[in-house]
């Protein structure tokens, strides 16, 4: 099987790629639209230049060949979400080419203009240009894949990589699309116009698992039908050359000089594959723990300032199987969370040090992430630091072997599992700040 | 001088522009009921204009009156390019040029009557045909028609603004007798003016004289970063023209347009420019076609401009609003141009083309290695009559822009200069420079004039 895809990605620039309005999103339909992007008679296009720096960021983090000089296009077609009736994209002269990722060979990359909106309503259709103009990169893929399941791997990568760069915002499933081609033992087919990461999977495990059965006997173009969990017949193939492209008259060759490429290199952070296995070195995790930690900009650099206190080893497991399971829990993200870092550094030495317990470090940690506030105080305010008193733990021993008289007996008796069932009673009379492993030990002496 | 004159008389205060601007509406309106020189006569705007300018003069063109070709956007003024498609579309924003020109004190009178979008040579393609000033049963060439005629026609100080893709200011100020200069590529910003093709079309201006080009050309040239075509370099100021030529093939015309041009030169070479003569027709309508074509693609009725009730699928509504209101020339070269970059056919053509107007480029540089200024006929013909211009077939049209296409494709600004005349039908002579050399064809314009 063989899989290839076109990425759409809406860059996060403050203007929309050829004149200043905003790229935000708006309630309001058709209130972010000029003469410009609205395709008004007499209006001219002027590149913005963020636009294709953060392109050619993209283009370098992808280790792709930047062109020294670039030029746009007219993609002609009419279609009412296109304000012009042509899409202003790069034809015959990409900014960049021959990237790879891993072992997949990314053949251009380009920008272009997003088109409008069309909402339908019953039987009427509204249309809103708020999104004319948005700037894209289109990522174009050799068919290198050979399983869905690589093409998840591949965008998560990609997702990662474009959070790294600050140059990608997830605000929306509508924030990125692709075209995919895939091909088994039969001819090759397209899906067009996917929407959203998990889309591109669902449909392409769809198409796969199609083609497994009933190898496609010739070319064809199919959509998605998100609802029904299908694929569904477009039209015959069509050739690119059919938009009949021109240069773009209205813009000129655009020079990207050596220096602009260096200087854009320079501002590259430290990317997620070159953190992890720095994590791997310089703390000693395992290859598991250290991919996760630096899948996310804000959590690898948490962990990292944690763990200048903080054993890493200890860091990277509260980090990774409690705080992320919270936020996931929680339904936020590590970016919009309230814990601030000296705060966890706080929590995690009280625990290094045994004053408190593993559930006091998880309670506090739930609350930690919705407010800030000294956790060291807050357990001096609330007793619960651990019982490391034996007399006082040795007093509520007691108290529960008077009252589980049954356990006890249980116990004299050879099941060693009532010793549990009595070592929890104490915990909860200390409201969980004793070490249950001193209170196994009191126990057992008592009950001798 | 007269415009010289007046813009003094202003600076003294000897003269009232509320009367002057109101005498030439009122001669406008007068003149349009012959001759169709407007298709709107933007009377309020003008006199409100008129009225701030009475009280306070300001700017380099202090209470001028201007006339606007359609086709280039005048804020809150019905601007349509000569167009159905576009009937009532009120434009937003005015043109980088009229703020220029309103922010140094002209006043707008009106935008005049064109060939639709600028395709034609006669100012024939559209609803409002402008009647040539010396008769009117001749055409005012195209497709700035309207522009020279009422440039020709008016006592007053006026100067136009017009617009030429292929040799739209040089044909009709040749065939109505006023001199029009067409600048270097980028040199006037497109910003506002409603594209015909984009890599070709350039705003200049028009006026009875010569002379009267300069302190409009002052105002309107410079850069401007809404278009990213724009020129950010001044035109060269050396004015000194040394070395003429006559190129050769341009002159293989009516003897008697000969004469009259070759009699008020002197000391000039002949050169050749082969290439030009045979390519620059079909790189020209291979280019502009092509650009035309996805430049008219946004007139579909959907957002501003002339509309139908909504009905069917978005491609018949499309369908039907475009051929109601499109004229058949621009039909003919919507479906010319689409043709040109269709798969199969773009290489033979539309790139063909583009890299055909290099080597015309590359001819003319040659030749200013060793020439200030080149020199031909502005037409062909002398202005035809409108039975006649009916008789044409398209080919034949085209044909009429045969010696001001070169120039045009290569971007280099050119000036169509009133020299003498044949009954009473006057005759241009084009006077094309290197890029930045407006300066030189002013000055050997302002020459030829005196004889
Ligand atoms: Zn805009």
């Amino acid at each position: 099987m063989k899989i290839g895809i076109e990425i759409h990605v809406q860059l996060n620039t403050k203007s929309k790629v050829f004149c200043s309005c905003t790229t935000q999103s708006s309630e309001e339909p058709n209130t972010n639209v000029c003469e410009i992007c609205g395709g008004f008679p007499g209006s001219k296009p002027v590149l913005n230049k963020e636009t294709l720096q953060q392109g050619i960021k993209v283009a370098l983090a992808l280790n792709s060949k930047i062109a020294s000089e670039t030029f746009f296009s007219r993609k002609s077609y009419f279609y009412p979400d296109m304000t012009k009736n042509f899409q202003i994209t790069q034809y015959e002269t990409p900014f960049s080419i021959n990237g790879k990722l891993d072992n997949i060979r990314i053949k251009r990359i380009h920008l272009e203009e997003d088109p409008g909106a069309l909402i339908h309503k019953g039987s009427t259709c509204l249309i809103d240009y708020n999104r004319a103009g948005i700037p894209l990169i289109e990522i174009v893929t050799e068919p290198d894949f050979k399983s869905p399941n690589e093409v998840r791997l591949f965008l998560r990568k990609l997702i990662t990589i474009l959070e790294y760069l600050e140059v990608y915002t997830r605000k929306s499933e509508a924030t990125m699309k692709a075209d995919a081609n895939i091909s088994t033992t039969g001819e090759k087919v397209e899906i067009k116009n996917i929407t959203g990461l998990k889309e591109i999977e669902r449909a392409l495990n769809y198409e796969a698992t199609k083609q497994k059965e009933t190898p496609a006997k010739k070319q064809e173009t199919l959509g998605w039908n998100s609802d029904k969990g299908i694929t569904y017949l477009m039209r015959t193939k069509e050739t690119e050359d059919d938009y009949g492209y021109i240069y773009d008259p209205d813009l000129v060759k655009i020079e990207i000089p050596k220096e602009l490429v260096s200087k854009l290199k320079s501002q590259i952070p430290e990317l997620s594959l070159d953190k992890s296995s720095r994590f791997k070195k310089q703390y000693k995790l395992n290859k598991e723990d250290a991919e996760v930690l630096a899948s996310e900009q804000k959590l690898a650099e948490i962990f990292e300032k944690v763990a200048e206190k903080i054993d890493p080893d200890l860091a990277a497991k509260w980090l990774i199987r409690d705080l992320l399971k919270i936020i996931n829990y929680n339904k936020t993200t590590i970016n919009e969370i309230k814990l601030e870092v000296k705060h966890l550094i706080e929590l995690l030495g009280l625990f290094q040090q045994g004053k408190i317990t593993d559930k006091t470090v998880k309670d506090l940690l739930i609350e930690l992430i919705k407010e800030p506030f000294s956790p060291k105080e807050y357990i001096k305010k609330h007793n619960l630091e651990i019982i490391s008193d034996s007399g006082n733990l040795e007093k509520l021993c007691k108290e529960a072997i008077k009252e589980q008289p049954k356990a006890v007996k249980d116990y004299k008796e050879g099941n060693e599992k009532s010793i549990y069932f009595l070592t929890g009673q104490v915990m909860r009379k200390s409201k969980g700040t004793a070490n249950p492993k001193e209170v196994e030990k009191i126990l057992k002496k008592l009950i001798r | 001088m007269i415009l010289q004159h007046y813009l003094k008389e202003v600076k003294k205060g000897d003269v009232s522009i509320k009367k002057t601007v109101k005498a030439i509406l009122r001669e406008a309106k007068t003149l349009n009921k012959k001759h169709h020189c407007f298709n709107i006569i933007s009377e309020d705007l003008a006199l409100s204009q008129a009225e701030k300018q009475e009280k306070e003069p300001k700017g380099r063109l202090a209470g001028l009156p201007i006339s606007i070709k359609d086709c280039i956007c005048v804020k809150d003024v019905e601007s349509r390019a000569g167009s159905e498609i576009l009937k009532d579309y009120v434009p937003p924003f005015n043109a980088t040029v009229v703020k220029k020109l309103v922010d140094e004190g002209a006043i707008i009178i009106g935008k005049t009557s064109q060939d639709e979008f600028g395709f034609g040579s006669f100012s024939t393609n559209t609803d409002n045909i402008p009647k040539n000033p010396l008769d009117t049963e001749r055409s005012c060439g195209g497709s700035s028609g309207g522009s020279a005629c009422f440039t020709q026609l008016t006592k007053h100080p006026h100067a136009s603004i017009s617009e030429s893709t292929g040799g739209s200011i040089a044909n009709p100020a040749s065939f109505c007798g006023i001199s029009g200069l067409t600048p270097t590529y980028g040199l006037v910003s497109r910003y506002g003016l409603i594209d015909y093709a984009n890599s070709l079309d350039k705003i200049g201006i028009m006026s009875k004289t010569t002379e009267e080009l300069s302190p409009i050309f002052d105002v309107i040239k410079g850069h401007d970063k809404k278009d990213s075509t724009s020129l950010d370099i001044s035109s060269n100021s050396n004015n000194e023209v040394k070395k003429i030529a006559i190129i050769k093939e341009a002159f293989e015309i009516d003897p008697k347009i000969k004469d009259i041009i070759l009699s008020n030169l002197e000391d000039y070479d002949v050169i050749s420019l082969p290439l030009t003569k045979k390519y620059a027709i079909p790189t020209y309508y291979l280019i502009a076609m092509a650009e035309a074509s996805t430049n008219l693609a946004k007139y579909c009725g959907l957002r501003y401009g002339s509309t139908l009730p909504l009905k069917g699928s978005f491609n018949q509504f499309f369908s039907e609003v475009r051929s109601k209101y499109f004229t058949k020339e621009a039909k003919r070269r919507i479906i010319l141009g689409t043709f040109a970059r269709m798969a199969g056919f773009r290489d033979a053509y539309y790139l063909k083309a583009m890299k055909t107007r290099t080597l015309i480029i590359n001819e003319y540089k040659k030749a200013f290695k060793k020439y200030d200024v080149l020199i031909s006929p502005t037409m062909p013909i002398l202005s035809p009559k409108f039975s006649e211009i009916k008789k044409l077939s398209p080919l034949e049209n085209y044909q009429m822009d045969t010696l001001t296409t070169g120039p045009n494709i290569a971007g280099l600004p050119h000036l169509s200069v009133p020299t003498n005349s044949i009954g009473k039908l006057p005759v241009g002579t084009l006077l094309i420079s290197n890029h930045l050399e407006e300066d030189k064809l002013l000055n050997f314009g302002r020459k030829i004039e005196e004889k």
